[in-house]
């Protein structure tokens, strides 16, 4: 029961930060209709650029480094939006796909050839100390980690639930054209929500980086391909279900690594991914016709 | 002087056998499911034949053919599986099962487990690899002007009409997916035999995507896409080998130029038409060709005035 309890909470933790790069991918699909295959990269920008941002200022600590990676990962999302996205939507989901993975491949051996390719060590922005909760217990990197991301999503669900222009990006991911025709200024919701979607990969990616303790130009593979799972299973009608598929999947990893095998635990992923779009090809909770 | 063959025949075989898997997504693609899975499926391929070959001393010929058979096999296994599913969603499930059986060669002992599959002999030369990129663009180009050709095309383009005017969704998918796989599982087979490992991560995703980005780069309208997709990508990354560590970063931008500035990919529905102007001929399937009735053959002004732009070229 222990075992149990302790490998439910470390999932938690890894599908907390799933969700915030899924819920990312997830926003830049359903109101751009784009698959923003460099989101993931995103994230490793602000990873470094917040690794940096520490390093300038000394005794800086967290604060600057959080400043840091949002800086850099906003700052090189509004490059790709302006580049690449803005420039090719409203064409084929797949050719978007591919040109934000030359991106990729850019973003990926460009930092590659900076940092050089191998994991380097992350700065301990916070002391290693452990807390025992009742039978659980959790590292404070852990609980920086699952706390920042779960502020993220909850301001992101606020974001699109009750400002206005995240009403209008709903609007937008259901008929472009009609909330184009009710005076939705399209183009502008489309490059915020892309900006905010790369300054919370860039939080996240900090918090990712100090619970690690290493950082690589290649991190962005794994958690791309994770977060499109998410985003596939859940569907688009719903912006939560993304995050609750998240954690259910950071779960589900934790528990086949606790119970079954570690070598398993990437390919959990992908049997949910085709068990479900076999049942239900619109994703668990839905999807807006495309 | 001649160059040192030695030195370039590696990339001719990788550029042959990148052809042959290309050709084969592209005639998967031709009814609108673009496999994500085309590494796997060469992988199924590469680990039949080798298995064949090293454990039960089956000769090399046999061996690739029921590579083939494999792939198509696995083709037809992820047909039926995504036949319910739409177009978008499609693709991401061939991509999850392509990830799901390479997690499993992983983990299956039997074929070498995370050790790779070895002990294969060298089998395969420059002349396999030409007779394998000839098998598959002949299959292909056969497959393109032939009737089930045009209704995979019909079916890509609107598979509610499709149907409405008599074409089986389910069959040309079916069909399509198995023969473009069986293609691929050639191409595996052989390129096993002459890597001489199989490994499991060679089945994963990135792999695929290589293949993908041939074809989306050539253009997935008529055969020589494909074609000039796989050559000029094989070869750029050694072309690029001056630049040693900036070469892939050339590589992504070289993509995302061309998916900016030529959606549909170098050759589009109509290839190059500067070189068609130049030249007078179109690549790609010459039934297409007939068939299509061009601008040109309706309206008289527009003949009249290429006649004229030839006339004064001449003088």
């Amino acid at each position: 029961m222990d075992l149990f309890l302790q490998q439910l909470s470390n999932g938690m933790v890894i599908g907390s930060t799933y969700a915030v790069v899924a819920v990312g991918f997830a926003l830049a699909f359903t109101v751009l209709r784009v698959i923003q295959f460099a989101h993931p990269d995103v994230f490793m920008i602000g990873m470094f650029s917040g690794m940096m941002a520490a390093g300038f200022v000394p005794g800086g600590g967290l604060a600057v480094a959080l400043i840091g990676g949002a800086v850099g990962s906003t700052a090189i999302g509004a490059v790709i939006e302006r580049t690449v996205v803005a420039p090719l939507r409203g064409r084929d989901v797949l050719t978007t796909l591919i040109a934000t993975l030359g991106v990729s491949v850019i973003l990926q051996n460009g930092m590659a050839a900076v940092v050089g390719p191998d994991p380097i060590p992350y700065p301990r922005l916070l002391p290693s100390r452990f807390y025992e909760i009742g039978p659980l217990v959790l590292t404070l990197r852990q609980m920086f980690c699952l706390g920042l991301c779960a502020v993220l999503l909850a301001l992101a669900s606020f974001y699109v639930r009750g400002t206005h222009i995240g009403r209008a990006t709903r609007a937008i991911a259901e008929r472009p054209d009609v909330a184009a025709a009710f005076g939705v200024n399209v183009g502008q919701v489309c490059r915020i929500t892309f900006w905010l979607a790369s300054t919370m990969a860039g939080l996240a990616a900090v918090a990712v980086g100090t619970l690690y303790g290493s950082a690589s130009a290649f991190v962005g593979l794994l958690y791309g391909l994770k977060a499109f799972v998410c985003m596939l299973v859940a569907g688009n009608r719903y912006f939560e279900a993304v995050i609750v598929v998240a954690f259910a999947l950071g779960i589900l990893e934790a528990l086949v690594t606790g119970y079954v095998s570690s070598s398993l635990r990437d390919a959990v992923a992908f049997f949910v991914l085709i068990g479900v779009l076999y049942l239900r090809p619109d994703g668990l909770f839905g999807s807006y016709a495309t | 002087m001649m160059p040192n063959l030695a030195f370039f025949e590696p990339i001719v075989i990788f550029t042959l056998l990148n052809v042959a898997m290309t050709v084969g997504l592209y005639v998967t693609a031709l009814s609108g499911q673009l496999s994500m899975a085309t590494a796997a499926i060469a992988g199924v391929g590469g680990y039949a034949s080798g298995i064949l070959t090293v454990k039960f001393g089956v000769p090399f010929v046999p061996a690739v053919a029921a590579g083939a058979f494999f792939g198509g096999l696995l083709g037809c296994i992820l047909a039926l599986l995504t036949l319910k599913m739409r177009d978008f969603i499609l693709k991401l499930t061939t991509l999850a099962a392509g990830e799901a059986l390479s997690v499993l060669a992983f983990n299956w002992d039997y074929i070498g487990g995370a050790n790779s599959f070895t002990g294969l002999a060298p089998h395969t030369g420059l002349v396999t690899c030409v007779i394998v990129a000839a098998i598959s663009l002949y299959v292909a180009w056969r497959f393109d002007g032939s009737r089930l050709g045009y209704g995979a095309r019909a079916v890509r383009d609107d598979p509610l009409a499709a149907a409405s005017m008599g074409v089986s969704v389910a069959q040309v998918r079916v069909v399509t997916f198995a023969l473009g796989s069986a293609i691929i599982g050639m191409a595996g087979a052989v390129q096993a035999h002459y890597l001489l490992v199989v490994t499991p991560s060679q089945l994963g995703f990135f792999v695929s995507l290589n293949y993908i980005i041939f074809l989306l780069f050539g253009g997935l309208q008529t055969l020589a896409g494909p074609v000039l997709g796989a050559v000029v990508l094989t070869a750029l990354p050694e072309a690029l080998r001056f630049a040693n560590e900036y070469r892939l970063i050339v590589y992504g931008l070289i993509i995302v130029a061309v998916m900016l500035w030529r959606t549909d990919g170098l050759l589009g529905r109509t290839p190059l038409g500067v070189a068609r102007r130049i030249f007078g001929v179109t690549f790609g399937s010459a039934h297409t060709s007939q068939s299509i009735l061009r601008a040109e053959d309706v309206l008289p002004s527009s003949t009249s005035a290429m006649k004229e732009t030839a006339t004064t070229k001449s003088l």
